[in-house]
């Protein structure tokens, strides 16, 4: 299949009366790609996504699907299929019934319906249920089912709609991995709208975080993770997320409650800023020998590997990922230790990334 | 086991053997009031039917209850309508069902039609161009009234009027009135008792030269209904995800398309309560039917009346022969209608 299409997302703007939803959003989607766009509940990605297909009026902005400006077009005719959080299959329909929907509207012939639903229910593995209905399936087969009658007529676009948190941990695992080898098999221009960071970085070829209607950081998953543009960013991808210091930098260091370390840039400009650094980047040591020290608050056993929690102060507590046989005493002095490489430093007010990072 | 000896018989009698499970005096006490009910609710039909097979004697020196044993029965009722004046009779019985047929028909596709976008579509009419609009027909009809102007002309010019006052003016308006005034305004349209309506609805039809015909019945019982079925079918549509219509929409179907193939089928169950209840009050409607109706779009209803007010009394045995056949399609339809009365449509729509 090679009529994947680009989709361009320019300057897009959704207001709600007095609301914005979606400030000034702008994406390229090169043809055949996986976007994910990330976010909190609230965030605008939903809103972005409807106004795709059409669902949504468009306040101000453009979207162009190929050559074709698509913004005011209505969602029958914009060759986008949708995949919804609620599958939303037709109850009174069957399942070839409810695959073959699409291609009945388009007054594709009986024959020639039957021979696609057959092939869609096969990629999909719901070729012996096509007689039952949605209410005789399980969770996972429904969205089998919903998948079917998205891929059956050959979109230009596919638009998911947070596919998978309806189904169960275990199964949600599962129909990820067939949802990024169905995508790579049809070669289809994806976005796919989530909030939960794993499938962002599994399933996307690109990630585009959301906050507030803003577009935070647009990239591959692993830019996105080991080069975060803002505290955002930094604070929600990663579980557990990103350890945050809040500090002070002065005469080219950095100070908080027991903390004073040395900045890369001596002539950083002073004022309130955030230090950030990966519980799996991170070492706890004996006393004296990290950057710096703090107590131990907890330490828990998770099967492949221990986390320990440092508390820092009243206020911060730091996690540290540890091998699995890592033991310690609660409330004894540990020191944290990580490389100046993977710390960041961020604007506390602005949320930016900043230029400097730390010393050796 | 002595204890259990000793416990009195109406102790017994009402102390459920298990949960669940009444006990026997509490089912012999429920049993016999719905007994008691059931007969009080058949004994009129109970009734109607003997009388039918009475003749005026046997009714004028009743009460009679038994057939064979109090009276004997005839069938003298029976052979009076549906052999000398069977004409009469089958024409009211033939009227009555087309027009509750066209009728039903009509308004339960403009009305659910009408219901559905009130669910799903915004509408923020104007307040000043409602009132701009009224104002303006209140004056067309006057220039007919007192001013004697054809009523096509001033019609005419009285949209004209609105149309051009509602473009140059319609967007200093800023109060607007939303669906729900929509749809109460829909259903206040039966708050006025509709005796009240009936002399203006006579004098539109005669104008139209529309009396006694069944148009006139089919029109005014539509019109009649349709706020019913509007409110009633909104909430219907309401209920269904909306999910699935925008997936419709997205499969490729218009609104139209989903309207028909989608929302409709899973509103069947309000559907057929809908029309079944439009079905049952155009059947039994007496007040516009006696004044749109003289002879030969007379009803059902007006059959029966008229068995009250003969030069021979009133002709009991006959008006009951009528009133079993009104009774009779009423009673198939409900059984036809009561299979899609069925809950559970929208179960595996969306998640479960």
């Amino acid at each position: 299949m090679s009529d994947a299409r680009r989709l361009q997302i320019e300057k897009l703007n959704k207001f709600y009366g007095p609301v914005h939803a979606v400030k000034d959003l702008s994406i390229t989607v090169e043809p055949g790609e996986f976007l994910v766009l990330l976010g909190p509940s609230g965030c605008g990605k939903t809103t972005a996504l409807r106004m795709v297909a059409g669902l949504e009026t468009v306040s101000a902005g453009s979207i162009r699907l190929g050559d074709d400006d698509v913004t005011h077009v209505l969602p029958k005719y914009r060759d986008v299929a949708m995949v919804f959080q609620s599958y939303a299959l037709y109850p009174h329909k069957t399942v070839a019934e409810n695959i073959g929907f699409p291609l009945k509207v388009r007054g594709v012939s009986p024959a020639e319906r039957d021979a696609a639903v057959r092939d869609a229910a096969g990629q999909v593995h719901m070729e012996t249920y096509l007689d039952r209905y949605p209410r005789q399936l399980s969770g996972g087969q429904r969205q089998r089912v919903a998948l079917a009658r998205a891929i059956v007529r050959r979109p230009s676009a596919f638009l998911m709609d947070e596919p998978l948190s309806n189904l169960d941990a275990k199964l949600r695992g599962h129909m990820r991995a067939e949802l990024k080898h169905m995508q790579h098999e049809l070669g289809v221009t994806t976005i796919y709208v989530t909030h939960d960071q794993i499938e962002a970085m599994t399933l996307a070829h690109r990630v585009a975080i959301m906050s507030d209607g803003v577009l935070q950081q647009l990239g591959p998953p692993r830019e996105v993770y080991n080069n975060p543009a803002n505290l955002f960013v930094a604070g929600f991808m990663g579980s557990p997320p990103m350890n945050f210091v809040h500090g002070e930098i002065n005469n080219g260091r950095f100070r908080s409650d027991g903390v004073d370390l040395a900045l890369s840039d001596a002539n950083a400009p002073s004022g309130a800023a955030v230090l950030g650094f990966r519980p799996e980047d991170a070492a706890v040591g004996p006393a004296g020998e990290g950057r710096f020290d703090g107590g131990v608050y907890a330490s828990e056993l998770t099967g492949d590997q221990t986390l320990v929690t440092v508390a820092l102060g009243d206020e911060t507590t730091l996690a540290v990922k540890m091998p699995k046989d890592y033991e310690t005493e609660y409330d004894s002095v540990v020191s944290v230790q990580f490389p100046a490489n993977s710390a960041f430093l961020f604007d506390a007010d602005s949320g930016a990334r900043l230029s400097t990072g730390l010393k050796g | 086991m002595e204890q259990h000896q000793r416990r009195s018989l109406l102790t017994r009698l009402f102390e459920p053997p298990s949960i669940g499970v009444m006990a026997p005096g509490t089912s012999l006490i429920v049993y016999g009031l719905l007994a008691f009910w059931t007969a009080f609710v058949l004994f009129p039909i109970y009734w109607v039917l003997i009388t039918s097979f009475k003749d005026a004697l046997t009714v004028n020196t009743g009460p009679f209850y038994l057939p064979w044993v109090d009276f004997k029965p005839g069938l003298h009722a029976w052979r009076e309508l549906f052999q000398i004046d069977y004409e009469d009779t089958l024409s009211a019985f033939l009227n009555s069902i087309i027009i509750a047929l066209a009728s039903t028909a009509l308004c339960v596709l403009v009305g659910s039609m009408a219901a559905y976008a009130l669910a799903r579509m915004e509408y923020r009419p104007k307040f000043g161009l409602i009132f701009l609009f009224v104002l303006i027909m209140v004056g067309a009809a006057a220039a007919v009234g007192f001013l004697g102007q054809d009523w096509r002309l001033a019609f005419a010019v009285a949209l004209a009027l609105f149309v051009l006052l509602a473009r140059a003016v319609g967007r200093y308006f800023k109060r607007a009135v939303g669906n729900g005034d929509i749809l109460f305004w829909m259903i206040s349209q039966r708050i006025l008792p509709p005796v009240v309506t009936v002399v203006p609805v006579y004098m539109m039809f005669q104008a139209v030269g529309l009396l006694d015909t069944h148009a006139a019945l089919i029109i005014a019982y539509a019109v009649v209904n349709l706020p019913i079925v509007v409110w009633l079918m909104h909430d219907f549509f309401a209920t269904i995800p909306i999910d699935l219509e925008e997936s419709a929409q997205l499969d490729g179907a218009s609104r139209l398309t989903t309207f028909f193939e989608i929302v409709l089928p899973l509103a069947k169950t309000g559907l057929a309560a809908t029309t079944l209840l439009t079905l049952i009050l155009a059947w039994n409607e007496y007040l516009l039917a006696i004044f749109l109706s003289t002879t030969r779009a007379q009803t059902m209803p007006i059959l029966v009346a008229a068995m009250n007010a003969g030069e021979r009394g009133i002709l009991w045995w006959n008006m009951s022969v009528v009133i079993i056949v009104m009774i009779i399609p009423v009673v198939l339809m409900a059984i036809v209608l009561q299979r899609f009365i069925s809950k559970g449509i929208l179960v595996g729509a969306v998640k479960g």
